[in-house]
């Protein structure tokens, strides 16, 4: 079980420690991980699970700022660090951003909150919209209401009545003059295209986010018209899970406001929309680079947010690179970004120029990998398509909504 | 432990040392600690405020303690947090002083709201000072009967935060008893799964001192408790799930029907949003169908899918820990994931350890209709910016070559490599070459055409020039201009640093005579000159000895260095699949996040947060890795020692089958160790272990815990180390220098005598005392053995060898001992544990 937690700034300064069993763990163990930091860099950064001397550490990484929990016991790895990452969600949901002045601003209510997550190293409660009962976020609405009642306590007086309820996740008495419910498909498209320009892999890892915002109980159902080509599924805990075996239906009971309801895969699609051809000639030192860009299959609405990022090899001295549309950026890492945004109607963007190699080096050996993003608005690729949202019991005033977006997960392309 | 953090911590030079800050503190708070006037709570709130966000830098405000304490009668929910927060911190150096904090914490634990009640009550429970547990009992016996919840919750915990500071206290006040009421009784799961945590930790605790609490521990895995939980596993929070399922793990089920009404309920689980869930789910599923071998590889393909979208969906490290689980099922059962390795393929800007396990996942689910594919995107990595990863993935393709008949296009594959012109492609590429030549001959010709024409000068690592060499020697008479490469070689020597390339360039020219000698025949006497001259010992030997066999017997000198080749079809593996197992059974662990077992990286005391461990982790087989079982004599007709058959039941072990035979091994040993880590082996104790009965039967079941000794009740004479490791020839070395100490016969039990039907019997019984078996072997009546054991904590090592007549119950045991003095003592040790033998 976990016994303490750090939260570290990004300069290493501990902002906060919270031991959570009697075995005290010295706060020395994050001068320890920051020399390792320092020492070994971001692949440091980038484990998980570290063994130290004396601890286990998990930690994860949230805009600047380290988690960091001890362990000197053996436990299941993905209980710390998924622990962690809830953490990290409900601190930046509560304070509305992580940054290092909102943690040293309400360090207090960081306190509070890993009160009531975790109890003797052992994680407790971690649904965000309990915790707001039990602790009110620091909003504006709160200060002036305190300021102006007089009463200056961001606790709330009741216990969250969701503890004691069989929905957990919900509490009771909601109420709302106008009772609305958006569902969202927000779909990722993973695709590797290798240095022949076939499409070895190309999937969709796509999530329904709901936010509910309806009164009282309401039990909803939501069907898709296509629910046999989404291949494994994961739920919020309130979905129940019969009628999804039998009829692939989703039946909950929301909680109230955003969350995200399931998540599935689409495996083996065939095609991406756009195709990014990269050629790469060189030689007797210079290096002729020429990548081209469109539409491939249209999916009948606008692509945008195009973008291409490669990293030039080490072994490149300069280059100079041109683009007939967008914008062209080399950074000082030799990272190289070329936006696009949206493909004009007339020409087909290329980029194109030349790279100097070092001196010595006849031809290029290292190849870049192209990055693509892209994004489009009211079309999931992958063919899910919602088919109804129903309420059990239809309460005045409803709104229902849906949209879809579609954009790039982990898209390259080889050279 | 770390050490104790507050006494010894001094502010760090970087930060402000707060002296003058604190004391400013401390006077604030006591012009406002009898203050009544209206607002004052506003100040004290940036009092407290401050004085905390001290603490959190680190300056020590310990010394405020007493005013803090004083202006904490408030009703300011906020200012009561902080306080606690505050004091909770400091109570531990300040045992003294947190007795002023006593009363109003407990006068808080009888506050109307519960939610005043619940905090005043954990931070009463986490005070953690001795003195002070008295008034601890009283407030945690009402908060468990609260009728909130959360008091209730938290109640629970504090039981076990007192067990941590004084268990008398806790088993006097009868905690134990009204955890377990509320476990199987209380509406709230929160609170169940409180009680179920606490009851865990409690009960490990007393295990050893009370028979009591063992038994109660054991209830906690009966099927009523068991089936309580899991049908109401869908009311626990996702970590209480996490806790059930953990539990579950150990539960045993009677029969296949249990197994698969389990398996139902929880196959929802695999879905759920929390990757811990998941995994823990699957852990269940894994170890529950270990013995039955079809539905094991139906729970593969079950959890296959929820795992690799762990890893793709998931935070970045969410996905390295869910990948190594993978990396772990993908290396048992390859064959699984077969259609599912574009899931294997690394993205480009994946860390390199992320690569790395993916690389190897590749390797393994290469199979004939994949291989293709896989071996196209492994070459796309050797041009890969990352230049380790770019090794890594030729090696990768050459592995891939080694395992597969069809090895026509990888081939070429290599050959391309080695057309690259990249130093580090070209090196790896060519070491793949020389193992492939040495499997697959008949590609001497492909592979000789282009290896030829790669320049020497341009290959400089050791092992890449080492394999060019050997090609050189090996296939000289295919390629025309050999010697006169070696020749130049051969007068660089002095250039050359490596001990490996000198050793190669020796044989290869050797081997190179011998084929085509005219054109030879001056670098063989220059390579033999310069090898005789050569400063590094096994170089020069290996000169002499090529000097010295030319000039005994020249036709003799080819025989040796020019025999027929066979090819090589088997590579020796490097994790031994014993590890493996080990680690597959602690899935769900750190252990698969190392990619070792526990017991390689954790102390004993860390090895689980309680002993309750390994019932099933006993069920594997093929631990015996710690006893180097060999034959000692090879000569010796009757030492039939069962490597072979040791292999055929770890074989059946990784598929799954062998369930029904488990080894009584060390891993048990090492549970009653950590159950009592010092647990000593001494007469006193051996005879009072009867309690150990059906000690191994149980543990067959899954059932029983291993029965733990009481405390020796004197200072045990001697203590031996359960994980003595000897091998065979310093056993065999040590045999013939030693003088006999101890030689006597004796007489087994009847029971013994009955039980002993194979060698194994009795090594499991035996290591279970720590003496270890290094060879075995005999049929019924007649068995001979050879243990071997070690003092705890010194080198002092004791052999044995021990003849067993079944028939009329006889053993004649002959002890040999480094320190001799000892030998009486270790004499007694082994005849008390050879007599217990079949009793227990």
């Amino acid at each position: 079980m976990l016994q303490c937690i750090f939260l570290l700034s990004d300069s290493g300064e501990v902002m906060l420690e919270k031991q959570l069993t009697g075995h005290k763990v010295d706060r020395s163990i994050c001068a320890w991980f920051w020399d390792q930091v320092i020492s070994q860099g971001d692949s440091f950064k980038q484990q998980s699970v570290i063994a130290s001397p004396t601890h286990y550490l998990f930690q994860i990484v949230r805009e600047g700022i380290t988690f960091l929990a001890c362990t000197q016991v053996e436990m299941p790895p993905l209980m710390g660090i998924e622990f962690l990452c809830r953490v990290a969600d409900v601190l930046s949901d509560y304070l509305e951003g992580l940054n290092e002045d909102v943690i040293k601003d309400n360090f207090i209510i960081v306190y509070e909150l890993l009160d009531e997550m975790i109890d003797n190293g052992f994680p407790l409660t971690t649904e965000s919209n309990i915790l707001r009962e039990m602790i009110a976020p620091p909003n504006i609405v709160s200060k002036m209401l305190s300021v102006v009642t007089g009463s200056s306590s961001n606790v709330s007086d009741t216990l969250p009545g969701a503890t004691a309820s069989c929905v957990p996740w919900r509490t009771t008495d909601i109420k709302y003059a106008n009772n609305e419910v958006y569902v969202d498909l927000v779909e990722e498209m993973d695709a590797i295209i290798n240095r022949d320009g076939v499409l070895v892999k190309c999937e969709i890892y796509g999530e329904v986010q709901v936010n509910s915002h309806i009164t009282g109980l309401p039990d909803l159902t939501l069907s898709f018209t296509n629910p046999s080509i989404m291949d494994d599924v994961r739920f919020h805990p309130c979905v129940r899970f019969r009628p999804w075996e039998s009829h692939h239906i989703l039946s909950f009971v929301p909680p109230d406001g955003l969350f995200k309801l399931m998540s599935y895969r689409v495996r083996k699609l065939k095609s991406t929309p756009i195709y990014v051809k990269p050629q790469i000639t060189s030689d007797a030192g210079t290096c002729r680079i020429n990548v081209m860009v469109g539409i491939r299959n249209d999916p009948a609405k606008i692509i945008d947010s195009i973008t291409v990022q490669f990293q030039l090899p080490s072994c490149v001295l300069s280059a100079d690179l041109t683009a007939n549309h967008g914008a062209v950026t080399i950074f000082s890492n030799k990272t190289c970004t070329w936006s696009i945004d949206r493909i004009p109607k007339d020409r087909a963007p290329a980029l194109s120029g030349t790279l100097m190699l070092e001196t010595g080096l006849e031809r290029l050996h290292v190849f870049p990998t192209f990055r693509v993003g892209f994004r489009i608005q009211g079309v999931a690729l992958s063919g899910v398509q919602l088919d109804k949202l129903d309420l059990r019991v239809v309460p005045s005033r409803l709104y229902k909504g849906f949209r879809a977006l579609t954009r790039s997960g982990l898209y390259e392309v080889r050279s | 432990m770390a050490p104790p953090a507050q006494t010894n911590r001094s502010p760090s030079p970087s930060q402000p040392s707060g002296k003058s800050e604190v004391t400013d503190l401390k006077l604030q708070l006591r012009q406002l600690a009898g203050s009544r006037l209206p607002g004052v709570d506003d100040s004290k709130r940036e009092l407290f405020k401050k004085v905390i966000s001290y603490m959190t830098i680190g300056i020590d405000v310990s010394s405020v303690f007493g005013e803090m304490v004083m202006c904490s009668a408030t009703s300011d929910i906020v200012l009561k947090k902080m306080c606690y927060l505050y004091v909770g911190n400091y109570a531990k150096v300040n045992p003294d002083l947190a007795l002023l904090t006593i009363n109003f914490l407990q006068r808080d634990c009888k506050d109307e709201d519960p939610m005043i009640r619940g905090l005043a009550l954990r931070s009463l429970s986490s005070l953690n000072v001795a003195n002070l547990v008295e008034y601890l009992v009283g407030p945690l016996n009402s908060g468990l009967k609260d009728n909130n919840s959360y008091v209730r919750m938290v109640a629970v915990i504090g039981v076990l935060k007192l067990y941590h500071i004084s268990a008398s206290t806790c088993t006097d006040a009868d905690f134990p008893a009204v955890l377990k009421h509320l476990l199987l009784n209380d509406q709230d799961t929160q609170v169940v799964a409180n009680c179920l945590l606490a009851l865990q930790e409690i009960w490990s605790g007393e295990a050893s001192t009370s028979e009591e609490a063992l038994r109660e521990r054991e209830t906690l895995l009966s099927k009523p408790v068991i089936y309580y939980l899991l049908n109401r596993i869908k009311e626990f929070s996702e970590w209480a799930q996490c806790l059930v399922l953990d539990l579950v793990v150990k539960y045993v089920p009677s029969d296949s029907n249990e197994i698969f009404n389990i398996m139902n309920l929880l196959e929802d689980r695999l879905q759920h949003a929390n990757g811990a869930v998941v995994l823990a789910t699957a852990k269940v599923f894994l170890h529950m169908t270990l013995s039955m071998t079809d539905v094991h590889q139906q729970v593969y393909e079950r959890i296959k899918a929820p795992l690799l979208t762990l890893v793709s969906s998931g935070s970045p490290e969410q996905s390295y820990a869910v990948l190594s689980h993978l990396h772990l099922l993908v290396m048992r059962a390859p064959y699984v994931f077969s259609s599912d390795y574009k899931h294997f393929y690394c993205q480009y800007n994946e860390p390199s350890y992320v690569k790395k396990l993916k690389l190897e996942m590749l390797t393994a689910v290469a199979n004939e209709s994949n291989t293709y594919e896989i071996v196209t995107e492994l070459c796309e990595y050797a041009a890969n910016v990352d230049i380790p990863i770019a090794r890594e993935s030729i090696r990768a393709v050459g592995k891939i070559a080694l395992q597969q008949y069809d090895v026509n296009a990888i081939v070429d594959r290599l050959l391309q490599f080695l057309e690259m012109e990249k130093d580090y492609v070209t090196a790896e590429a060519l070491v793949l070459v020389k193992d492939l030549l040495r499997k697959y001959p008949q590609w001497s010709q492909d592979c000789i055409a282009v290896v030829g024409n790669i320049s020497s000068q341009n290959v400089q690592e050791p092992k890449a020039k080492a394999a060019l060499i050997w090609m050189l020697g090996e296939y000289s008479q295919d390629m025309s201009d050999s010697p006169y490469i070696l020749e130049s070689l051969t007068e660089n020597w002095d250039e050359e640093h490596s001990p490996e390339v000198r050793l190669h360039l020796l044989t290869a020219v050797m081997k190179c005579f011998f084929k085509r000698p005219p054109e030879t025949q001056k670098a063989l006497g220059a390579a033999l000159a310069a090898g005789l001259a050569d400063l590094h010992q096994d170089v020069h030997d290996r000169a002499l000895f090529y000097y010295r066999l030319l000039q005994h017997n020249v036709t003799v000198a080819e025989r040796v260095v020019n025999p027929p080749k066979q090819a090589v079809s088997v590579f020796a593996d490097t994790q031994s699949s014993e590890v493996k197992d080990r680690i597959f059974d602690e899935f769900n662990s750190l252990s698969v996040v190392y990619q070792k077992p526990s017991y390689m990286f954790t102390d004993k005391e860390h090895r689980g947060p309680f002993e309750f461990s390994d019932e099933l982790g006993n069920l594997s087989i093929g631990t015996e890795s710690n006893v180097p079982a060999h034959v000692v004599e090879a000569n010796d007709k009757d030492l039939l020692l069962s490597t072979s058959e040791k292999e055929e039941i770890r074989g059946a072990g990784t598929n799954g089958s062998a369930y029904t035979a488990p080894s009584y091994d060390s891993s048990l040993i090492s549970i009653a160790t950590q159950a009592q880590p010092d647990l000593a082996i001494s007469n006193a104790e051996v005879a009072g272990l009867s309690p150990q009965s059906s000690l191994a039967i149980d543990d067959l079941l899954g059932l029983g815990l291993p029965a733990v000794p009481a405390p020796a009740p004197s200072p045990p004479p001697l203590k031996l180390n359960a994980r003595a490791v000897l091998d065979p020839g310093t056993f065999q070395q040590k045999w013939r220098q030693l003088p006999l100490s101890v030689s006597e016969e004796l007489s087994l039990s009847p029971q013994g005598a009955a039980a002993l039907t194979t060698p194994q019997a009795l090594l499991r019984h035996m290591q279970g005392h720590s003496v270890h078996c290094i060879a075995s072997g005999g049929q019924s009546p007649n068995f001979k053995f050879f243990f071997f054991a070690q003092k705890a904590e010194e080198s002092s090592i004791f052999l044995v060898e021990c003849k067993i007549n079944t028939s009329s119950a006889k053993a004649q045991i002959t002890i040999k001992a480094d320190d001799q003095s000892m030998s009486q003592a270790f004499s007694t040790l082994f005849q008390s544990a050879l007599s217990k033998f079949g009793t227990s």
